[in-house]
């Protein structure tokens, strides 16, 4: 699996607004349902499936980043936006760091396998510092997709 | 010191995703052993959600997981437990 096999290419950003959890959450879904990924009537019930989620524990994983995240037959398939925010968002991320790199992710009920292998793809890019540090100083979305897909090829060969 | 390690097949249906990595750490950084997760040739941080997601642990994944410290006894014994259950959500 390659991350652009669930990365919309118009669902990125490189300067997200919000400035909290619940907001955040909502602004990248926006991303989705913009790009088309999420069809506009299923967005209260994706909402709530995401926050249901981050209540159960959080889901940001440490190093800046979170991978908020939900199940939900509304989509066919894994499909996934990615947001970077300048000055950071309280996550309650377990390190105590704000997260500033976010990659949302939804999925049909029964995708436990092709999830798995999301989260392995997100965090084998951006164990390297120097990925992190490139997303979050990147100038625009154009060159955010190029730095994705540069990787994407390089972790395939891994 | 003492260093201990065990062959574990993960029994969680998921595999261990998001929700049961980061109870994995939770309980891993209680205490002052290193912890590590061995899957094939690669070996990560026990501690480090993001280190463990990078091995994308399937149901009935094979691991080797280490501890090293005046406390080992005690981790293997929860960290072993947690990972044998069969639903961690």
């Amino acid at each position: 699996m390659k991350i652009m096999d669930f990365l919309v290419p118009k669902a990125v950003s490189t300067d997200l607004a919000s400035s909290n959890k619940k907001e955040v959450i909502e602004e990248l879904l926006g991303l989705l349902i913009d790009a088309g990924a999420v069809e506009k009537k299923h967005k209260n019930t994706v909402l709530e499936v995401l926050l249901a989620r981050e209540a159960l524990g959080s889901t940001a994983i440490g190093q800046g980043i979170a991978i908020p995240h939900g199940k939900c037959d509304c989509v066919k398939k894994l499909v996934g936006c990615l947001g970077v925010s300048k000055s950071g968002i309280d996550f309650d991320s377990l390190d105590g760091e704000p997260a500033y790199i976010f990659f949302l992710l939804v999925a049909p009920a029964d995708s436990a396998g092709p999830h798995l292998k999301a989260l392995a793809k997100i965090s084998r890019l951006l164990k390297d510092k120097y990925i992190r540090e490139s997303l979050k100083s990147v100038r625009d979305e154009k060159a955010m997709l190029q730095i994705i897909q540069q990787e994407d090829g390089r972790l395939s060969k891994i | 010191m003492a260093r201990i390690q065990a062959d574990i097949t993960i029994k969680n249906p998921q595999g261990l995703h998001a929700r049961p990595a980061a109870m994995f750490v939770q309980a891993a950084s209680k205490y002052n052993s290193n912890v590590t997760i061995q899957k094939g040739d690669e070996r990560v941080n026990g501690k480090s959600i993001m280190g463990i997601l990078t091995l994308g642990i399937e149901k009935n994944s094979r691991i080797v997981l280490e501890a090293d410290g005046d406390d080992a006894d005690e981790v293997m014994a929860e960290l072993t437990a947690l990972l044998t259950k069969e639903s961690i959500e």
